[in-house]
């Protein structure tokens, strides 16, 4: 029985749930909610603030993992997203290796870049596999929106992700 | 460990470009898992998609629905006129043995959702496999070619809009001759008496709605009644004891032009009355007809119109103009039966060298409000799974 609520409590099986939760969200209240037009991405949020709350590795994994439970919703190639997202998480992570001791703002700032640049690099990406036509000026809407609204909502993204990645939950993630 | 997930990447996007049926399992897997738990926040997040639509949609909602009642009420008239035609066109396919859209069988089926992507271009329909729908069939609505199928599972499947940057078909385009115009036969000479008042001294003008000889009208739905001009003499003789006025209608030779695109008039008598003179039959004039060229249309993403490529604007054929309708070509390898709808030609755009003219096709189906769908379950040889 112990061994049953050690492989629940572990962090592996807290990222899939979380995920599973997560995408249920994108694929029917963010995908309804659509300010200008554009898909709010909280599965990139997701991945970002995982970088920023457990390092640049984990965020990279934890990026991977959701990129790739979006491919398996979309009708893009699998793999696409998770490269992108592991990418997003790899960079948000490394906030912390580049600024010492980062403010709570630094951070948010870091996950508004991050997953505007996540959002300019999957048209590329998608590029590289031979799929055309994803760039295109609307691109420039897109990053900017998903960036401001991952920023609005990182701070409660991170202390989410920080239950399902961080074991013992007792540090705040944006105490300085 | 970085590296191992880039690798990772790579392999699942080969086997997955490859049709791999792991990738297809896995995915079938995922989405078997996934569904309650998207359905249960469905329930859970309707509340707040219902009041987020009802502060930003109401106002949009009320003018289309205002619009859509005009549109409604204009498009009755023609529905009925285009479905007579519709059923000549069928019995007339049906006579030579040729195919016609008439004999595949469909499936209604309603979206219930759509990607959460910002960029693929698809939809989520309450229909699978269970009602027939297969991979690669051809999804249209009332006005024209709408996709495909591009996943089915037993419930759910899912349709790529003609939009996307993936989708391509094969596809007939009507095109111009040049000037449009053509050269109305010199028709005969009719000969009518007409009795007038005697304080007529000249014959009254035509009225609206009469059709006389050597003149030919032309309407189609959506378009101004376009009509040709003929020259015509007459000889008016009144004598004082009777009031028979003697009218000679004489019909030049003169070009017929319409302003409608890919329209060709040809030349049309009036049919035969009894005991009336000059009794003709209407033959189309095969030569005249517009002949068609095929092209392949792509989808260019959200916002962009489809183009199609590969046409060629040769003087054999005519020139491409703007307007003229698209439809699908059809063929044992096309994704899409014959003869379907696809929309009108918006512009050309013309191109130096070999590389021949570029179209940019206005879609007849609006896919910002779509709501129910047919599914065409025909399902094209290239689309079987080997």
């Amino acid at each position: 029985m112990n061994r049953f609520f050690a492989v629940i409590e572990s962090p592996v099986t807290r990222t899939f749930l979380l995920g599973l939760v997560v995408l249920s969200f994108q694929t029917t209240l963010f995908n309804t909610l659509r300010p200008l037009g554009v898909v709010l991405q909280v599965m990139l949020l997701f991945a970002c603030v995982s970088g920023v709350v457990a390092g640049s590795e984990t965020g990279a994994v934890t990026g991977f993992v959701f990129g790739l439970m979006y491919d398996m919703v979309l009708t893009a190639p699998l793999g696409l997203s998770a490269v992108v997202f592991g990418f997003a998480g790899y960079m948000a992570g490394g906030v912390n290796a580049f600024v010492h001791e980062a403010r709570w703002w630094v951070k948010v700032i870091a996950v508004a870049v991050t997953s505007s640049t996540a959002v300019l690099l999957y048209p590329a990406a998608s590029l590289v596999v031979g799929i055309d036509g994803l760039l295109g000026s609307r691109i420039v809407t897109v990053a900017l929106t998903c960036g401001v609204f991952n920023a609005i909502c990182a701070v409660p993204a991170a202390r989410i992700a920080k239950w399902a990645l961080v074991k013992p939950v007792r540090q705040a993630v944006w105490a300085e | 460990m970085i590296v191992v997930l880039l690798l990772t990447s790579i392999m699942l996007v080969t086997l997955d470009l490859r049709d791999s049926g792991f990738v297809g399992g896995v995915r079938d897997t995922f989405g078997t898992l996934f569904r309650p738990v998207e359905r249960l926040t469905n329930v859970i997040t309707k509340p707040v998609s219902n009041a987020w639509r009802g502060i930003l949609d109401y106002g949009d909602l009320r003018r289309e629905n205002l619009a859509l009642k005009d549109l409604l009420v204009k498009q009755e008239g023609t529905a009925i006129a285009a479905a007579a035609s519709v059923r000549e066109a069928q019995e007339l396919l049906a006579l030579n043995g040729l195919p016609t859209l008439a004999g595949i069988d469909s499936v209604t089926a309603q979206i219930v959702g759509q990607s959460p992507s910002n960029f693929s271009q698809t939809f989520e329909l309450n229909r699978g496999k269970s009602s027939g729908i297969r991979v690669g069939m051809t999804v249209t609505n009332g006005a024209g070619l709408v996709g495909k199928i591009t996943d089915a599972t037993l419930e759910r499947s899912v349709v790529m809009l003609a939009t996307d940057p993936e989708y391509a078909i094969a596809v007939k385009v009507g095109n111009c001759p040049v000037g449009a115009t053509t050269t109305v036969a010199p028709t005969t000479t009719v000969a009518e008496t007409t009795t007038v008042a005697p304080s007529s001294s000249a014959v009254s003008p035509v009225d609206a709605g009469t059709t006389i000889p050597g003149q030919t009208t032309t309407t189609l739905p959506g378009e101004a009644t376009t009509t040709s001009s003929t020259t015509t003499s007459s000889t008016t003789t009144t004598t004082s004891t009777t009031t028979t006025t003697s009218t000679t209608t004489t019909t030049l030779p003169k070009p017929t032009t319409t302003t409608i695109k890919g329209f060709t008039p040809f030349s049309t008598t009036l049919p035969p009355r009894p005991g009336g003179a000059g009794s003709q039959i209407t033959i189309p004039d095969t030569g005249g007809l517009v002949p068609r060229e095929t092209g392949a249309l792509e989808g260019r993403g959200i916002g962009r119109t489809p183009i199609i490529r590969f046409v060629q604007a040769s003087d054999r054929l005519g020139a491409l103009c703007e307007g003229v309708p698209v439809v699908t070509a059809g063929g044992s390898q096309s994704l899409a039966p014959p003869d379907l709808v696809v929309g009108t030609v918006a512009r050309v755009v013309t191109r130096k060298g070999t590389a021949g003219p570029l179209l940019e096709v206005d879609l007849a189906a609006n896919l910002e409000s779509l709501n129910f769908v047919r599914v065409l379950l025909y399902q094209p040889a290239t689309e079987i799974p080997r």
